[in-house]
């Protein structure tokens, strides 16, 4: 990184107009449109919820109820889902984007590279919709996938089914985001190092092994730790491929805000979600001021 | 030839063919659903029927474009994505300018916090603001979705604009002044362009995010402005139906556009460079 260092010195009076001017806007966009609706999720999460109401009521008493109600066995099995069937689908996203990341950045040409790279790019800015509908077309009840899965015993109403067609959904967002991701880290391993390994004598699937794999493993894992970030905050893609049958934390939230518009539980969900999308960050930069360090 | 070595071959077109198989099947699998969708859009068939379609026809396209809510619903979508483009980059690029040549104490915990959005779930997000705005008195759902756009875009545009002002040399800028230009003048000629590859990625990104939101647009829509996705979830939750396929093929067809103006300008390897997403 070229960054040009400055010594620090003292605001002058024109510096100081000149950050008010050019930072004043996203300052103000993001304290209105961001820091103060989350502070007023969390106020909202803790006020009582009245019944056939829109929000909670001007004075509504402090409570933990809202958090205390979420405790159980039903919102306990969402939450299990959401990381299971996240962590099921970051896994197997990493074990296709891993091998896919090496063959682009080391073995094709370059026009095979920037179509490829292209498909990927436009994959990550389609719209999450339109995946979601094209996975329901291909595994869905006219899909061409939908044989293949009745072969092997799982009928189309089982939960094992619907398990299937959702983590086919999220791999199918989660492979295009890993396989850039590693490719930045893939790009910076020195391809003489593995030439060297093969010059001594290790079988190339061994040099890999102890060279590329170990090589790879820091931005592997927060690779891995993106993907399920990414999987725990999904929303469209249980909501529709999950046909109510598989909930996720979001869907949870969608459904306190549009079907009994229980605002508070709403927010205390939110926070909750927060929560968790927080401590998997922290995990990665964790793990990435460990890469640094080394 | 040894035993070793010949072991050692074997082991290599085992893990190679392995390696080419997952390769296939993965490349495979991101491609099969799409091509599918495109397919069955032309779907002559009246009814959602298995693959392939026994004859092609436009009508999904025709019924798409004669029902006025998806219109409607399209228009919206594509002024309000042009609108948050334009706020997001210019406030993102005002932003990144000022992180990147101020001086003040806590410009890395600035700079953290412009980017925390990227890492809230949307829902929290879209969920947040709609309370927050409903008691703020805000109810224009047009001003409620722009401001929620604007929310998510915006740490795009100030990331990519500050990683391709961090990147180029500011003794540029310094020289011009040295050289008589006035601030104005040196940032309009100099900076600016300087910055073009980060600000194009960022604007590029504002428009196919803000085109394709659901999870915020979802809370702040309201009868009067519904985005695209939005109409197309709910069609899609009533009856499936190809009308969305033909939906998926006019959106496809605008983000491949998208993807080439941004090769053509920027070229993937910056992109690929700068890292993409959210996370």
């Amino acid at each position: 990184m070229t960054k040009v260092r400055r010594q620090p010195v003292a605001i002058s009076i024109p510096d100081r107009r000149d950050a008010a001017l050019t930072l004043g806007p996203a300052l103000l966009v993001f304290a209105f449109g961001f820091l103060s609706p989350l502070i007023n999720l969390a106020i909202e999460s803790l006020k009582e919820f009245t019944p056939g109401r829109v929000g909670s009521v001007e004075n509504a008493a402090a409570t933990v109820q809202n958090y205390y109600e979420l405790a159980n066995q039903a919102f306990a099995s969402v939450l299990l889902t959401t990381f299971w069937i996240g962590g099921v689908a970051a896994i197997i996203g990493q074990l296709v984007a891993f091998p896919l990341a090496y063959f682009i950045v080391r073995r094709i040409s370059p026009r095979m590279r920037t179509l490829t790279l292209g498909f990927l790019i436009t994959l990550v800015l389609s719209s999450v919709l339109i995946k979601t509908y094209a996975i329901e077309l291909t595994f869905g009840s006219v899909g061409i996938f939908r044989p293949f899965l009745l072969t092997l015993g799982l009928f189309p109403n089982s939960r094992e089914y619907i398990n299937i067609v959702v983590i086919a959904g999220l791999v199918h967002s989660i492979i295009p985001v890993a396989t850039l991701t590693l490719i930045g880290a893939m790009q910076s391993i020195d391809p003489r190092l593995l030439d060297a390994a093969q010059s001594l004598g290790a079988p190339g699937w061994k040099a890999h092994l102890s060279i590329t794999l170990p090589l790879s493993f820091p931005a592997l894992v927060s690779s891995t730790l993106v993907s399920l970030t990414f999987a725990i905050s999904a929303f469209v893609i249980p909501m529709v491929l999950g046909r109510g049958r598989v909930l996720f934390m979001s869907n949870v939230i969608y459904t306190r805000f549009s079907d009994i518009a229980n605002y508070p539980s709403g927010a205390a969900i939110s926070l909750v979600m927060l929560a968790v999308a927080l401590a998997v960050v922290a995990v990665i930069t964790f793990a990435q001021a460990r890469r640094v360090s080394r | 030839m040894s035993m070793r070595s010949l072991a050692a071959r074997t082991g290599d077109r085992i893990a190679g063919s392995l390696a080419y198989g997952v390769i296939g099947l993965g490349l495979a699998f991101l491609a099969i659903p799409l091509v599918i969708t495109c397919v069955m859009a032309f779907d002559a068939r009246t009814y959602l029927g298995p693959m392939p379609p026994p004859a092609l026809s436009l009508h999904w396209f025709e019924r798409l474009v004669s029902q006025a809510d998806i219109l409607a619903s399209l228009r919206t979508s594509f002024i309000l994505a042009v609108l948050t483009t334009a706020l997001s980059v210019t406030i993102g690029t005002a932003a990144a300018v000022g992180l990147a040549r101020g001086n003040f104490p806590g410009k890395a915990a600035l700079t953290s916090a412009f980017l925390s959005p990227l890492i809230v779930p949307p829902v929290v997000i879209g969920f947040g603001l709609l309370l927050f705005l409903s008691k703020a008195g805000i109810t224009n759902g047009m001003a409620r979705l722009l401001l929620g756009h604007v929310i998510v875009t915006l740490p795009y545009c100030i990331r990519t604009s500050l990683a391709s002002l961090l990147g180029s040399d500011q003794r540029l800028t310094e020289a011009a002044m040295v050289l008589g230009a006035t601030e104005g003048q040196a940032f309009w000629t100099i900076t600016l362009p300087l910055m073009r590859t980060g600000v194009v990625t960022g604007a590029i990104f504002a428009f196919a995010i803000s085109m394709d939101d659901v999870s915020i647009s979802l809370f702040l829509s309201d009868p009067s402005a519904t985005t695209l996705p939005v109409t197309l979830v709910s069609n899609m939750r009533a009856a499936f139906d190809l009308t969305i396929a033909a939906a998926a093929v006019v959106l496809i067809a605008v983000t491949a556009l998208l993807i080439v103006v941004l090769d053509r300008v920027v070229g993937f390897d910056t992109v690929v460079g700068q890292g993409l997403f959210r996370s």
